[in-house]
């Protein structure tokens, strides 16, 4: 009973002290709100230096499901980005959402794909049809023609710029092996064939020096002709049928065609040496009627070929640019994508925001650990007023004395640790994770090991300035070394396992895991709290050995 | 037999090469006020600590109604009550506050407590201002609600270590009329103070101490003898025998002359005083000057401890 009344008093006297209060639960407050309306959306993540690429998937798809390339082209031009080294993508579920972002400034550059994307990717081409999309412009592609739309902050310029130009290269990547390919694959065909042949029909007269160097070629057709024997006998039948059957006349004239025929190749081969003569010759024929379409299917091919071998550094045929420039396949890089979350916050008071999930735990572990102030002045003030003579000249024994003023102080810690929870997450939307009730043992843990560091602290000090200079002193070091101060992420790892000496770094351990892990590893939190006990009881046994109530 | 409330042997209590007190023994008896008079250092606030259990001798034995205090007899505390030389109250309480809260650590509980709150709340004239701050009070009011705080919870011995120390004429009044009230109520009070008057008026016995050691330890009256009453005068044209005849003077003790002025050393001032002016009418001496002086209880802590100054 004694203790009880002791408790009272004290929690009455810490209640009505207006330092407690201000130091315990308004300075915290404070510092969380203005650090967190200072501090920027990247604070308390781990560090990613990898460009981040932020993207609206609007695009509805290949009209043909089972069309190249068998997927939406959004999608490839997303795999190819995923593929780039240094970046790191995040899909943004809606325009909305990502011009919210933009306005905010928290994004310099959004990629928005509009439903029509792939539907204009299918149709880009370098032919000339109505049908054809043409998506080159000044200055490479031109988003619009393919129904891109990337949102800038206008007060991001450089980044905005370094994102706009990422999404140039990767597009070109993907749209010109796709158009080239497409377009290589019409070469030689029927079609372009007869366009070809089309057009040699105008090309008419035949220059003379084209004629020219036609000779030899003329020369060997006659050669090999009058020598081919199946040739012989059309002339012989020829003859003959103008000789009215007469086989013999018929033969004497063969003979004779056969005998002259050197001269006749002298006589051609010199009448392709006259120019005159082959300005005649050439009014009368055009090229296009060389290209006849049994020809035409020849060439194709082989024009298709000699394309082939004359760039054989490239593969017209491909639809990709590794196939293109014969190079290894970028092959997507899931883990360059990220899921997209909104760690900025909301409001005038960026509520939500990602990094209230670090200051609040930071500062409710630093700030509970101020308890020493407060404890240091209630023994200091017993001494000052007197009372503490009193207490000893009445009938309680020094543990009763001791007790009484421990539970007020785990009382107000208590009450500080969930006033700060709650409040962080009333007045800046933190939130309390997958498990929530693993907060409580852990308030508790963490006050257990703040009492004992303050009622040590009070056994030390004498006055109201020791207990301040000294107060302060240890909680600020001791928040620097253990990570209150700053991201424990943000620490070397040797400095991470240096700060285990101290009890608010295991508070943060347990904290990091309850408020910003997914899964809360339970072991982790547990230990912590051991720890926490562990820290509590020992400082608390040296108090209560240094205590001098004399 | 006398019931002593307090008995202290031969106690012994040093701080480094200092020795606070010095084999002291001192008794007090149930139902008295007994003064403890000493300069400062002289030890009181030691032997206080020591008899109230808050501070343990280095030797020597104190007993409190009749049994050995020890840490171990922590029920005797019930039955004390302390007013310490400086303030020992809450002031971030009220008076009501800090009365509950002495009472409720001494036992009482309920409306027992509320009544003895009201009751000595009351006797201090705090009745009205119970509920506010007690940080607020002037020096009087704290003085009164120490005094209040060290009663609340019907001590049977009542250390008073200089309780009015600091206050106004009006509330040095009413704590005096309240240890009175205190002590007819049957409540044992050993009192400490510098205000020899106080001491006087209110201790029938008492100890001077002095450099840890009981210089004097006696009923008021008894102390006071120790210094003489004097009549001092002086005489125009004094007879040859006149020395003879004021040394045979009744009630006359002793008489010493320097010069021109005789000092008479007499049990009582009055009759000697009317013998003496007799004298002069009888032999026609006219008397020039006569002062008195009586011991005072001042006279005989100043004889007793010396006039050197005391840090």
């Amino acid at each position: 009973m004694p203790i009880v009344t002791l408790a009272a008093k004290d929690l009455r006297l810490l209640l009505r002290d207006p330092r407690s209060a201000v130091i315990l639960l308004l300075t915290p407050l404070l510092l969380i709100l203005v650090l967190g309306l200072a501090l920027g959306e990247g604070f308390g993540e781990k560090p990613d230096d990898r460009l981040r690429i932020s993207i609206v998937n609007l695009d509805r798809g290949l009209i043909d499901p089972m069309a190249y390339p068998g997927k939406p082209w959004s999608e490839v031009v997303i795999d190819d980005l995923s593929a780039t080294q240094d970046i790191r993508l995040e899909i943004i579920p809606g325009r909305d959402e990502a011009q919210r972002l933009i306005e905010k400034g928290r994004r310099p550059a959004v990629i928005i794909f509009e439903p029509e994307f792939s539907e204009r990717m299918t149709r880009a081409s370098f032919l000339g049809s109505s049908e054809a999309v043409n998506p080159f412009g000044r200055d490479g592609i031109d988003f619009a023609k393919l129904r891109v739309t990337i949102l800038t902050d206008k007060t991001q310029p450089v980044s905005a710029s370094i994102i706009e130009q990422l999404t140039q290269v990767t597009l070109l990547r993907v749209v010109i092996p796709w158009m080239i390919g497409k377009a290589f694959a019409r070469v030689g065909d029927d079609r372009f064939m007869e366009q070809v042949a089309a057009r040699l029909l105008d090309v008419k007269p035949i220059p003379a020096d084209v004629l020219a160097e036609l000779d030899p070629v003329i020369q060997k057709l006659l050669a090999a002709l009058t020598n081919d024997p199946d040739f012989k006998l059309l002339v012989l039948k020829e003859f003959s049928e103008a000789k009215g059957s007469n086989i013999l006349e018929a033969t004497k004239d063969a003979a004779v065609v056969a005998k002259r025929t050197p001269e006749f190749q002298r006589a051609v081969h010199k009448a392709f040496q006259k120019r005159d003569i082959l300005e005649r010759l050439g009014r009368e024929i055009a090229f296009g009627e060389v290209l006849t379409p049994s020809a035409q299917k020849q060439v194709g091919p082989t024009v298709k070929r000699g394309v082939s071998d004359l760039f054989s550094n490239y593969n017209f045929e491909a639809t990709t640019w590794a196939d293109l420039v014969h190079s290894e396949a970028r092959a997507a890089n899931d883990a360059n994508r990220m899921e997209y979350r909104d760690t900025s916050g909301s409001g005038l008071l960026n509520r939500g925001a990602l990094r209230y999930q670090i200051l609040v735990p930071s500062y409710t572990v630093m700030f509970a650990f101020f308890l020493v102030l407060s404890v240091g002045w209630l023994f200091v003030a017993e001494r000052k007023h007197g009372t503490l003579i009193r207490l000893r000249a009445a009938p309680l024994t020094r543990s009763q004395i001791l007790v009484g003023k421990l539970l007020p102080c785990l009382a107000v810690s208590l009450g500080q640790g969930f006033f700060l929870l709650v409040a962080g997450r009333v007045l800046f939307g933190m939130t309390w994770g997958s498990r929530p009730e693993l907060l409580v043992p852990l308030v508790v843990s963490t006050s257990i090991a703040a009492v004992g560091l303050a009622v040590l602290t009070a056994s030390v000090a004498r006055t109201e300035t020791q207990v301040a200079v000294y107060g302060t002193l240890l909680v600020l070091i001791l928040g620097g070394i253990s990570g209150s101060l700053m991201p424990r992420d943000l620490m070397p790892e040797q400095m991470k396992t240096i700060s285990l000496v101290t009890p608010q770094a295991w508070a943060l351990e347990a904290y990091a895991q309850l408020l910003a892990s997914p899964q809360p590893d339970v072991g982790v939190v547990f230990t912590s709290c051991g720890v926490l006990w562990a820290f509590g009881l020992v400082l608390t046994a040296l108090a209560w050995w240094r205590m001098d109530l004399d | 037999m006398a019931n002593f409330v307090l008995e202290l042997s031969d106690i012994r209590k040093g701080y480094g090469p200092l020795m606070a007190l010095d084999g002291v023994s001192l008794a007090v008896q149930e139902g008295e006020v007994f003064g403890l008079l000493g300069p400062n250092g002289a030890g009181k606030t030691t032997l206080l600590s020591i008899a109230a259990g808050l501070l343990e001798a280095d030797s020597g034995t104190v007993q409190l109604f009749g049994q050995r205090l020890s840490r171990r007899r922590r029920d005797l505390r019930h039955w004390v009550g302390i007013g310490t030389q400086d303030l020992a109250i809450y002031p971030d309480l009220s008076p009501r506050e800090n009365l509950r809260f002495f009472g409720q650590l001494y036992g009482l509980s309920g409306k027992a407590l509320e009544n003895r709150i009201e009751e000595v709340l009351t006797a201090v004239g705090l009745a009205d201002r119970a509920n506010d701050r007690a940080g607020t009070f002037s020096g009087g009011m704290k003085r009164r609600l120490n005094l209040a705080v060290a009663v609340v919870h019907n001590p049977r011995l009542l250390f008073l270590d200089e309780p009015t120390t600091g206050v106004d004429p009006q509330s040095r009044n009413l704590i005096f009329e309240q240890v009175q009230a205190l002590n007819a109520a049957g409540v044992t009070i050993i009192y400490t103070s510098h205000y020899m008057e106080e001491v006087q008026a209110l201790c029938p016995r008492l100890a001077i101490l002095d450099n840890g050691k009981v210089r004097a330890c006696d009923s008021l009256p008894n102390l006071l003898r120790l210094l003489d009453t004097t009549i001092r005068a002086q005489f125009t044209r004094p007879p040859a025998d006149w020395t003879q005849r004021l040394a045979a003077l009744p009630g006359v003790k002793q008489l010493r002359q320097q010069g021109e002025e005789f000092e008479l050393v007499v049990e009582e001032i009055g009759p000697v005083l009317g013998q003496l002016a007799q004298e002069c009418v009888t032999a026609g001496v006219a008397l020039q000057s006569a002062t008195t002086r009586e011991p005072t209880l001042e006279r005989v802590f100043l004889h007793l401890t010396g006039p050197e100054l005391r840090d």
